[in-house]
C-alpha cells in the first residue's frame, strides 16, 4: 500500500476515487458547474465528470471565486469528493475551509504522477495523509 | 498559531457570534499556511459577486446579518465590488435570471452587516488605496497584486469568506506576502521588446504567469523603456494573477519595492528569460479566428477609464456597430455618468454599443448570456477574460481596442 505525506490539511477524512492530471485548477475557470464537468477545452480532464471525485492536480490557479463557490457546489451536490494538490493557493484553502472540503497539498512527491486516475484512495487531512487502497 | 488575549476571547465568544466563526475560521486558514499569528488590517475588500457566492454564500451573508448587533460588530472597514446593475442591459444579456432581485438579499444583508457596497475595485480608478507597507485584506485577486506590486500595500488573497472575516476580526492571518522574505523576486523576465498595448501587457502578463504557476513565484521583470502606465501594469499584474496565481511581482525601477535588481531579489542573483515579440505572436496565434462571424466583443476586465471611452468613441463616431454584433463597453458608474455629462455614452449608443455599469462582464453568468445568445466568438482587449471565457464555452480573441471595435462594425473577426 502506497503512502504520501502533505502538509496539514483541511476538512474531515474521505475515502474515494481519484481523477488525476497534471494540470493546474481553478472551478471558475475550467468546470462547468451546473453540469459536473472541466469544461475548459485546454484542460487535460476537459469532458471528465468530477462530481464525487478526489480531483488530484498540480496547481491551483488565479481567480478569487472558488472561495464562495467550492461550498455552494457541495450545496449542489456537483462538488468534488476532496482536492489534492502539488500547491494550493489561499483562495483555494480558504474556499476549503468554508466548505468543509477536504484538501491536502505540498506533498512529498508530485502527487500528480503518483497517483492515477481509478485509484481508491483514503485521505486524512488532518494528519496530511494519502494512503492507495487499490 | 498564537492567539494574543484578544483573538484568544474572539475565540471564546466573548465578542460575538460572527467574530467567533470568523477568527475560527481564519485560524484554520493560517494554520494550513503556517502563520504564526496575526496581523491588523484597517482596510478590507470583498468580492460578492452574485454568481460567485453562490445562493450558499447569500444565506450565510443574511445568517450573519439576522445576528443581534452586538453578536456582529465590525473591527475594519470595508467595500464589496457590488458595483451596482445596468438593469436594462442585464435584463437583455440574462432574459430568463432577474439578477438584480437575485442580488437585493447580499446586496441588503452586506448593507446590515456595515459593509460599504462600491462600485468599483480599487484598480478600477476610484477607490483609495491603503499606504505603502499597510497590511490590508483584499480579496479580488486584480486587487491584491496590485496592491502589493504596484503599491506596496502586502496582502495575501483573502477571498471572498476570508475577507468577510477579517470585516469581524480586524486582522488577518500573517503569513505569505505579509512577510518581508517571501516579497523578494524568485524568477527573473527581460522583455526584449516594448509592448504597444494595453493587451501585448496582458500577455506578457498570461506568459508570466503560465510559466510560473505558483501563487508564492515573484517574478521581477526588466522593461527596455520608461515607465509604463498604471493600466499597462494593472492589466500585466491581473493576467498574472489569472494565469497563474501571481500575488505580487516587481518592475525593475518601476514598482516601489524595486529600485534596482539587487533590493528586488533579496540580494540573491537570478538569471532572466528573455520575452520577445515573437512569444507574444505565438500567444496571439493560439487564439485565431480572424475572418469568422462576430457574436460579441466584450471590453471589460477591468473595467473601462475614461480615456478608453473617449478611444472608443471616437472610433465609433459615424460608424455602426454591425447588426449580428454586440458591443459592450463596460466602466464604473461614476465614469459613466461622467462621459455621459460629456457626450460619449451618446455617440457609442448611437453607433448600436452599450456602456454598461455594474458587474463585469465575466462574473454576470457569461456562460448563460453565451447560451441564451448562442453566442461562440468574442473579442475583447482584456487576456484575463480570455482566461475565463474559455472555461465557459467561448471562443475569444485578444486584440487592441482599435481591432475589437473594427472588428464589431464588420460583423467579423478582422486581422
Amino acid at each position: 500500500m502506497n503512502e504520501f505525506k502533505g502538509h496539514v490539511g483541511i476538512g474531515p477524512a474521505v475515502e474515494g476515487i481519484a481523477l488525476a492530471a497534471h494540470d493546474n485548477f481553478s472551478t471558475r475557470y475550467d468546470l462547468d458547474r451546473d453540469r459536473g464537468i472541466v469544461s475548459r477545452p485546454s484542460h487535460k480532464l476537459y469532458g471528465e465528470n468530477y462530481v464525487g471525485r478526489i480531483l488530484v492536480l498540480n496547481a491551483a490557479k488565479g481567480g478569487v471565486a472558488s472561495a464562495w463557490m467550492l461550498r455552494e457546489m457541495v450545496r449542489k451536490e456537483m462538488a468534488p469528493l476532496a482536492l489534492l494538490l502539488n500547491d494550493a493557493n489561499p483562495v483555494m484553502a480558504q474556499g476549503a475551509a468554508f466548505a468543509q472540503l477536504p484538501l491536502i497539498d505540498r506533498f512529498d512527491t508530485d502527487i500528480t504522477a503518483a497517483i492515477r486516475t481509478g485509484d481508491h484512495l483514503h485521505i486524512d487531512p488532518a494528519q496530511g495523509l494519502v494512503r492507495v487502497l487499490r | 498559531m498564537k492567539l494574543n488575549d484578544l483573538e484568544q476571547s474572539m475565540l471564546e465568544g466573548a465578542h460575538g457570534r460572527a467574530a467567533q466563526w470568523a477568527i475560527d475560521y481564519q485560524r484554520s486558514v493560517g494554520t494550513f499556511f503556517d502563520a504564526r499569528d496575526f496581523v491588523p488590517v484597517r482596510v478590507i475588500h470583498m468580492s460578492t459577486d452574485r454568481e460567485t457566492m453562490g445562493d450558499a454564500g447569500v444565506a450565510f451573508l443574511e445568517e450573519l446579518a439576522a445576528l443581534p448587533p452586538e453578536e456582529r460588530r465590525p473591527r475594519a472597514f470595508a467595500t464589496a465590488d457590488f458595483r451596482g446593475f445596468d438593469e436594462e442591459t442585464f435584463r437583455f444579456l440574462l432574459p430568463g435570471r432577474d439578477l438584480v432581485a437575485q442580488s437585493a438579499e447580499a446586496v441588503d444583508a452586506l448593507g446590515k452587516l456595515g459593509v460599504v457596497t462600491s462600485h468599483a475595485y480599487v484598480n478600477d480608478h476610484s477607490v483609495t488605496a491603503p499606504a505603502f507597507g499597510e497590511a490590508c485584506g483584499y480579496s479580488g485577486t486584480p486587487s491584491v497584486v496590485y496592491m502589493n506590486g504596484i503599491v506596496g500595500a502586502r496582502c495575501n488573497f483573502e477571498a471572498g469568506p476570508s475577507s468577510l472575516a477579517a470585516f469581524f476580526t480586524g486582522r488577518v492571518p500573517h503569513y505569505g506576502f505579509h512577510l518581508d522574505g517571501a516579497r523578494h523576486a524568485t524568477h527573473a523576465f527581460r522583455l526584449d521588446f516594448t509592448p504597444a498595448t494595453v493587451v501585448d501587457w496582458g500577455v506578457v502578463g498570461a506568459l508570466i504567469g503560465r510559466c510560473l504557476n505558483s501563487y508564492w513565484s515573484v517574478p521581477a521583470i526588466e522593461i527596455v523603456r520608461d515607465r509604463p502606465t498604471v493600466l499597462e501594469l494593472n492589466h500585466m499584474a491581473l493576467s498574472m494573477a489569472s494565469y497563474g496565481s501571481i500575488a505580487m511581482f516587481h518592475v525593475i525601477g518601476v514598482t516601489p519595492e524595486a529600485p534596482d535588481w539587487e533590493t528586488a531579489c533579496g540580494g540573491k542573483t537570478l538569471t532572466p528569460e528573455t520575452l520577445s515579440q515573437s512569444d507574444l505572436d505565438k500567444f496571439y496565434d493560439e487564439w485565431g479566428g480572424a475572418g469568422e462571424k462576430l457574436d460579441v466583443v466584450a471590453l471589460a476586465t477591468p473595467q473601462l477609464d475614461m480615456p478608453e471611452i473617449v478611444q472608443i468613441a471616437e472610433l465609433l463616431d459615424g460608424s455602426t456597430v454591425h447588426p449580428d454584433t454586440t458591443l459592450l463597453v463596460y466602466t464604473p458608474i461614476e465614469i459613466k455618468e461622467a462621459c455621459a455629462r460629456i457626450g460619449l455614452n451618446g455617440v457609442i449608443e448611437r453607433a448600436g454599443g452599450r456602456v454598461v455599469h455594474g458587474h463585469d462582464f465575466f462574473a454576470t453568468f457569461a456562460k448563460e448570456i453565451r447560451e441564451a445568445h448562442g453566442w461562440e466568438r468574442l473579442m475583447t482587449h482584456s487576456v484575463k477574460a480570455v482566461n475565463i471565457c474559455e472555461g465557459y464555452g467561448y471562443k475569444p480573441t485578444p486584440a487592441a481596442i482599435p481591432r475589437c471595435i473594427e472588428s464589431a462594425i464588420a460583423g467579423k473577426v478582422l486581422p
